[in-house]
This record gives C-alpha cells, structure tokens and sequence, in this order.
C-alpha cells in the first residue's frame, strides 16, 4: 500500500503542458492588447 | 584490514540510499548538472518511505525547481498536499508565458530560496517564459493570419512586455530573441532592418522535454 502511494506521488508531473490553447484569460488579454490601436498605446507612457 | 573493498549501492539499506541520492543530488542542484539531480532525487523520491512527509517536503524542494528547469510541471496536488505553494506562481507563470508574474513570485518567495538555494536556478527560468510568451503571440497572430505569423515584428514583442510592465526597447528584445534562437529556444532568424524576428514554419518553438536548456 505504501509503495502503491510512493508510486503516486511519483507520478504527479507533467511534460505535456505546452499547448496551444490561447483561450485562457491571460492570452485572452494578451490578444486584446496587441489588437489594440498602436497610437493610443503610445500615448498612455508619453 | 580490509580497505579497497568496492561497494555495491544496492548492498545499503534503503533508507541510507535516500539519504545519499538527497545530498548528492542536492550537490548536482548547485553544479547545474540537471540531469543528474534529476535522476538521483527522483530515485530518493521514489524510495523515500510515504510516511515521512517531511522528508519528502525536502526532496521536493529541490526537484521540483529541477524538473521546471527540463521543462516538467508538478501538478497542483503535488504542490498542495506537501505545502509547496511558493512554487503554484511560478508554475502559472511559466504555463501563461507570464514575465511579470514570475518576477513577483521570486521576489515574493525571495528568501526562502535563496536560503534553499534554487534562487538561481529559478531565475533562469525566464527563458523558458519568453519563450511560452512569443508563442503565445505566434498563436495569435496565427489565428488572425495564418500567412504572416511566422513573421514576429519585435515591436509587437515591446508591446506585449511594456503590458506586462516590463520596459523594454526593441534592441533588448531583439538581445532576447537572439538568446531564444541561440538556446534553441526558438528557431528562426532576424531580417534585422526590418526589425523582424522570422520564425521556421517547422517546430519553431522546440519542448525541453526532459532536457536541459543549452548552457
């Protein structure tokens, strides 16, 4: 039983997380901000 | 007397071959030599007895920042259930390409490693979060034009950093970029007048899987 557990806790990595998924609200964000109007971007650091 | 006799590993018993493979591979953490922490700590993870959470707390201290650093997330339960939340932001970061995140998580858990001392290792992290955040662009771009979008306009990548509220010139970013491609992070070349990083249209952003990124 203990090895059964040491087994899962072996177990709980992931390789395969570099997806294509741009849905996620980060990326969602990301995407609104490089649509947005180049000059009014400028003007927000001048 | 007997002197020279050589030791097999598998004649110790197991819980001294835990604790060697903890401080040796503990050792290869402060070489950089991820490959090797990686195999021995795993093995002491592995071996080590379930009952003993806190000496698996230690382990994993120390391999989890070296499984980040070949590219391999811990999941959340992991985190959780071994009270390792100073990593939880430092893995979103690297999930969502997110630079500024992973600057405030290591300034926020900045003692903890340094006293660990992951710091450093933690820290080379950013290139693997450049990397996720120049494919994340490419995805976009992708998705509105699927003929330009191996063509990365570095001032886009200005934009995209000065919203993460990081500032940078497109002379720094076109520094970052030739460190991605160089790493083989990224593959690609610049057309340098133009101010265009153009990426290969086969795997431009290769995995680690498993491997270090090059030294």
């Amino acid at each position: 039983d203990e090895k059964k557990e040491g087994e899962e806790i072996s177990s709980q990595w992931e390789d395969d997380w570099d997806d294509d998924d741009v849905k996620d609200d980060f990326s969602q964000h990301l995407r609104k901000e490089l649509e947005s109007n180049p000059a009014k971007n400028e003007a927000k650091f001048t | 007397i007997e002197t020279a006799r050589i030791f097999d590993f598998e004649e110790f018993p197991v819980r001294d071959k835990v604790t060697y493979m903890y401080y040796t591979g503990r050792l290869e953490v402060y070489n950089e030599n991820f490959p090797a922490a990686d195999h021995k700590l795993s093995y002491a993870l592995t071996h080590c007895s379930t009952k003993k959470e806190a000496n698996i707390r230690m382990i994993l201290k120390y391999l989890v920042p070296v499984k980040l650093s070949i590219g391999i997330l811990p999941t959340a339960l992991l985190l959780e259930k071994f009270n390792l939340n100073e990593y939880a932001d430092v893995v979103l970061a690297l999930k969502r390409g997110d630079l500024r995140l992973l600057r405030h998580a290591l300034e926020e858990h900045e003692d903890r490693f340094l006293r660990s001392g992951v710091y450093l290792v933690l820290e080379k992290l950013e290139l693997q979060v450049y990397q996720r955040l120049v494919k994340k662009i490419y995805i976009i771009q992708k998705q509105k034009d699927p003929n330009k979008a191996h063509q990365i306009k570095l001032d886009v990548i200005v934009k995209a950093l000065r919203w993460l509220e990081i500032d940078m010139d497109v002379d720094e970013v076109e520094c970052i970029m030739s460190i991605l491609i160089y790493k083989n992070l990224v593959k690609g070349y610049f057309a340098h007048k133009s101010k265009v990083a153009v990426l290969s249209k086969q795997d431009p952003f290769p995995k680690l899987n498993g491997k270090p990124v090059n030294a």
